[in-house]
């Protein structure tokens, strides 16, 4: 770490900012020179996106903007403004899992589960504008996410997974379901 | 209801449940209103859940689960749930929907932000830390220093040398000096800006062999090991065997001198901390950590508190691979500043910090030799390995054996010797990465072999398969080998590759090769302690009323998927489906304690004492039924939530019931199982370093294709096989597979840390640092191959670390057989590949790098004979592994010794030499030569 040795700069101005995260208007006052990921995780909470790299180098913080994958450490909130943010949190709908969160879950996607929301952001973004990518259109959508554990392997099957979850029109379960019941028959549950 | 209605009603039920959809016998026979226990509420259609799956229970318990490798002393455990299938992790939902939390997503009230100031030296002398500007500023809210804890940590107790912050020196760029908090990130770094460090410039150290060499500011003061005015941290010397006799009987040899460049664990998720004292006094530290208990151990040693007053929270770890297995300084200074200003403090590490902590994998030069002799016999190994541990010791000591003793299976060989030191230089600490110690000289080995089949004429797959130790053996340094599944693996890749239509016979460019790996599984000892008083592993169980089970455990999640193979494995035991389980391994306050995620123990041991924990439950939970269905408790079994007789199925009652009945006089049911290892091994100086209560095997076959014009090499498939001794999830077996072989890709095709010509990181960041991406991986073909181990959990082995290994031999293998040219030095990056295609044209006198011809081998005669030795191998592997307890087998056998005796018990020349004799320095090898310098005992400064 070189100490750099620049005096400090006049502190930014407070400017004001609106966009809608994950369906929510948000009105915020914010730095003037904040950046997106920034916003997300230190004012709206979003701590789903993920800080990896701040450099646009891993794709950990990717969020869609109007339905486009960007990379969150290299957008000026400002430039933003107004615009719809999905990050992964409002990729479910309730309890309902997104096919894509679901497939990561079951077919291995996701291990250590720190590049996993910039992956589900990415893929889902691709299955809304593709719901059948080919696993090349898969690999090109991903090409900018780095993840040290799987090896890449079982992302890909997931996403495969999940467009066919997507195309079946199936939903998936909700979470919040009744789970195994410790004395079967007793509730009738199943 | 009338009888008549009764018996319709139970003819339907039986049919339903006593036949699959098949048609076949599968579950067994209810007969409700026969049974005098039964009640309200407990009858009814669906009162027994789902029939056992037969084809789960293994063979020896009269299911259909074949047992090629003899029965386990966990099968009558098996209740067909969860062990073998392939599960997601039990907390893959948190991960997927955001809410997991990372060491930067704990997020306290009136929390403030710490900031490192770290040296722009390599090496200096810290004169004065002046700090009065930095606190003037406003928002500033505390300042510490290296004075405000001078104590020492270290993970390894013998090797304490790190300071929270600058004590008198700074030993790299990136070094800690002092640190900050601050109500937010800019003040805080204006903050490190203001405080002014006068410093005297050393001359700093970066080459490794300069370590070596007497020094006038070795960069470490420490007593006990100080080897004279060196920078020699540790050095080895081992020698088995006779290498100059071996040596003279060889008729084929192979000499490498190999240049490894350093490579770091890339993890996502970059260091963050929270520190907060509580209003009682107590600190809790928020941090991704592999080993919570020792960073346990550190911080009561440098906050000089007792370790009661501490809680360490592991957070969800974003990726480990070893780079969060030390205590970090960082950890201590937020403990430091959160008690000087009295609020919760945050550091979160930008990227760049993140490489000047490094504990990546170590810079080596390593010299191999390997011989073989008229027979095919692997006679010997000579290694010479000189490693750069940059500033500090972590986890060095270690490290430094691992070098050596990791390569000294799963091969039969003549004599084994072996030199080691690990120097320290002015640069970020290198540490344990995924196969710890063991990749690189893994790689010299195996490239090794290859070259060695090639002179004689054999196939090296054969080669390998006519030489290696059977099962339930010791290695030539007597570590116990149990299950070995090596030869299956070879098999499995040599079949599923079509090796034979290929090897040696594609064109030029393109290439098959293969590798194999040895890893341990689990470390025989702990590093604090002395194993015979306290176990690696403690696992508590909890079950009340509602009947879901707690389980505590110390395993520290790294994202391997520690929880779900405890959740798996206390489920299997008491006959559960997963999301009964919950499993609480985050806290110190409340888990027992268990070492870590490191050296691949955590499935083997933390299973293990799972699986005890759980028995002791199970045992109360049948007798519990035994009481209520007088059936004897040890005609009962466990199937799906339900115990019942085995002999008459019908008879059974269903968990919560057995369960009510146990709690009748206790309430809560608790337990505590724990795991300790063996003891084994031998005596001699640096024995225990390798050993392990299990190994795990793997051989991979790469292919590539190499463009001759442009060096650029292009990994297409690989056929991966490991043995884990019995893959508990197999989705995570495979995940660690393929995961490995996308990290060792890294460091075999474009992973390195470049350090300039002022010794400075050139590449601390994701752009410069290659690690590959979705384009660059290869299709992986991952293949389990389960030899049962006898002591581990239902025959389980580790398969987190061992199958990185031999992914770098298979490719540098493959890409000899595509384009003729041996490299000695990774990664192999199109400008170091090209330089190695000129060289070979302009040695051979080739005009064009397409004009080169691609290697062939005719098979000598040597061939058949090592067929028919491995033959005659797997016959006697098979007894082997089928016998009871078979008679023991000592590396030497092949070489004409008695195999049931150790080799230096029947000839001295075979002991174990562990300090160089004499003449040996007239002719040292690299790391051979730190032995020039007298150990000093006390340097004065220190006791």
């Amino acid at each position: 770490m070189v100490q750099y040795s620049l005096p400090l700069v006049p502190g930014p101005d407070k400017v004001r900012w609106n966009a809608s995260v994950n369906g929510v208007n948000v009105d915020f006052f914010i730095d003037s020179n904040a950046i997106l990921l920034d916003v997300l995780r230190d004012q709206s909470g979003s701590l789903g996106t993920k800080r990896g790299c701040d450099m646009g180098t891993c794709g950990c913080c990717s969020v869609m903007i109007n339905g486009t994958p960007k990379l969150s450490c290299l957008v000026l909130a400002q430039e933003v403004r107004d615009c719809e943010i999905t990050t992964v949190e409002g990729l479910s709908s309730g309890h309902h899992l997104h096919p894509i969160q679901q497939t990561f879950a079951d077919c291995g996607g996701s291990q250590c589960g720190f590049c996993t929301p910039g992956f589900l952001v990415v893929s889902a973004a691709l299955l809304e504008k593709n719901p059948s990518p080919s696993e090349a259109e898969i690999k090109t959508a991903i090409e900018g996410n780095l993840c040290r554990c799987t090896g890449y392997q079982q992302i890909v099957e997931s996403i495969s997974k999940a467009s066919e979850i997507l195309v079946s029109g199936r939903r998936v379960g909700n979470s919040t379901s009744s789970k195994s019941d410790p004395h079967p028959g007793f509730s009738g549950s199943e | 209801m009338s009888d008549n209605d009764r018996s319709i009603k139970s003819k339907e039920a039986s049919e339903r449940d006593v036949t699959s959809e098949s048609g076949e016998m599968v579950g067994y026979r209810q007969q409700p209103g026969k049974l005098p226990f039964s009640k309200p509420g407990s009858g009814g259609r669906n009162r027994f859940s789902k029939p056992t799956d037969y084809s789960r229970i293994p063979e020896s318990q009269g299911g259909s689960l074949k047992q090629p490798w003899g029965p386990h002393r966990h099968d009558d455990l098996v209740s067909g749930q969860v062990i073998g299938k392939p599960t997601s992790l039990v907390d893959s939902n948190w991960k997927v929907t955001g809410q997991a939390k990372y060491g930067d997503d704990i997020r306290l009230q009136g929390e403030v932000i710490g900031r490192i100031l770290r040296s722009p030296h390599h090496y200096a002398r810290v004169l004065s830390i002046d700090i009065s500007k930095a606190l003037e500023l406003p928002g500033v809210l505390g300042v510490a220093t290296g004075e405000d804890a001078p104590g020492k940590f270290g993970v390894l107790p013998v090797t304490k040398d790190e300071h929270a912050m600058a004590v008198e020196k700074v030993r790299h760029v990136g070094d800690l000096v002092a640190c900050v908090a601050a109500i937010d990130e800019p003040t805080a770094r204006e903050a490190c800006r203001l405080i002014e460090v006068e410093y005297e410039v050393l001359d700093s150290i970066h080459d490794i062999k300069q370590g070596l060499e007497d020094s006038e500011n070795p960069i470490h003061d420490r007593g006990k090991y100080h080897i004279g005015d060196s920078n020699v941290q540790k050095r080895v010397f081992q020698q088995f065997g006779n290498i100059s006799d071996m040596k003279d009987s060889s008729l084929a040899s192979h000499e490498s001198n190999w240049t490894f460049t350093g490579v770091n664990h890339g993890f996502t998720e970059p260091h963050a901390v929270v520190a907060h004292w509580d209003p009682s006094g107590r600190l809790t530290l928020y941090t991704p950590q592999q080993v919570p208990h020792y960073l346990h151990r550190a911080l009561a040693d440098v906050l000089d508190i007792p370790m009661h007053q501490i809680n360490v929270y592991r957070t969800f770890v974003g990726g480990g691979f070893g780079g969060k297995s030390d205590p970090f300084p960082h950890e201590m200074c937020a403990a430091i500043l959160a008690r000087k200003t009295g609020r919760p403090v945050r550091i979160n590490f930008d990227r760049e910090e993140v490489f000047w902590v490094n504990r990546g994998r170590h810079p080596s030069k390593i010299s191999m030799s390997l011989h073989a002799d008229s027979e095919g016999r692997l006679c010997g190994i000579e290694t010479d390995a000189l490693i750069d541990g940059g500033a500090f010791a972590s986890f060095g000591h270690v490290t430094t054996y691992y070098n050596g003793v990791l390569h000294t299976a799963p091969y039969e060989i003549g004599a084994f010797h072996y030199t080691g030191a690990r120097v320290w230089t002015n640069k970020p600490a290198s540490g344990a990465m995924r196969g710890h110690g063991a990749v690189n000289s893994r790689c010299a080995v195996e490239t090794g072999i290859d070259d060695l089949a090639e002179q004689l004429g054999v196939d090296p797959i054969d080669f390998r398969l006519a030489n290696l130790l059977p099962p339930h053996s010791a290695t030539i340094t007597g570590f116990r080998v149990t299950s070995i599944g090596m030869r299956e693996c070879l098999e499995r890749v040599k079949e599923e590759s079509g090796w034979d239509e290929k090897f040696r016979k594609m064109p030029l460019g393109k290439g098959i090769g293969i590798g194999c790996g040895f890893f341990i599984s689990g470390s025989g000892l702990p590093i604090h302690w002395d194993p015979n008083k306290f176990p690696h592993a403690t696992v508590h169980l909890k079950i009340d009323m509602d009947g879901g089970v707690t389980v505590h455990t110390g395993a520290a999640d790294i994202g391997q998927g520690s929880d779900t193979v405890v959740a798996q494995s206390v489920a299997e035991v008491l006959g559960l489906p997963l999301d009964m389980i919950r499993v609480r391994s985050k806290e110190s306050d409340t888990s027992p304690v268990d070492l870590g995620s490191y050296s691949s123990r955590v499935t083997f041991m933390n299973a293990n004492a799972a699986i005890s924990a759980a028995m002791e439950i199970r045992n109360e939970l049948l007798e519990a039924t035994s009481e209520i269905t007088g059936s004897k408790i040890e005609g009962l079994v466990i199937g799906d939530r339900r115990i019942f007789d085995k002999r008459d199925p019908a008879v059974g009652v269903s968990y919560l019931e057995a369960l009510h009945k146990a709690q009748e006089d206790k309430g809560a049911l608790v337990s505590s199982g724990s795991y300790r290892t063996p003891p084994m091994g031998r005596a001699h100086k640096g024995a225990a370093a390798g050993l392990a209560p299990a190994y795990s095997f793997s051989a991979y076959v790469a292919e590539v294709d190499v463009d001759v014009e442009t060096g650029q090499t292009k990994v297409t498939k690989v056929w991966a096989a490991h043995d884990c001794g019995k893959a508990l999830n197999p989705l995570a077996v495979e995940g660690q597979i393929i995961g490995s072989c996308h990290m060792g890709l890294g460091q075999v095709l474009s992973e390195e840390m470049k350090y300039g010509r002022t010794g400075h990181l050139l590449n601390p960041d994701l752009l410069d640092y290659k690690i590959p991406t979705v384009h660059e991986m290869p299709d992986v073909t991952p293949i389990i191959v389960e030899s049962n181990d006898p002591e581990g959990p239902f025959g389980a082995k580790e398969a987190g670390e061992g199958p990185l290994l031999p992914i770098l031999p298979a490719v540098v293998n493959a890409v000899y057989d595509a384009i003729g040219v041996r490299v000695s030095e990774l990664p192999i990056t199109p400008d170091r590949l090209y330089k190695a295609i000129e060289r070979r044209c302009k040695s051979e006198g080739i005009g064009e790098p397409s004009d080169m011809a691609p290697p062939r081998l005719e098979f000598t005669s040597l061939q058949e004979t090592l067929q028919r030795r491995s033959i005659d191998h797997s016959k006697r592997d098979k007894e082997r592994r089928l016998t009871d307890s078979p008679s023991p087998y000592h590396n030497g056998a092949l070489f004409g010794l008695d195999p049931e005796i150790p080799g230096d018990e029947q000839d001295s020349r075979w002991a174990a030499v562990v300090i160089p004799p004499d003449g040996y320095l007239e002719d040292p090898g690299l790391a051979g030569s730190a032995w020039k310098h007298t150990e000093r005992r006390y340097r004065g400064d220190v006791e």
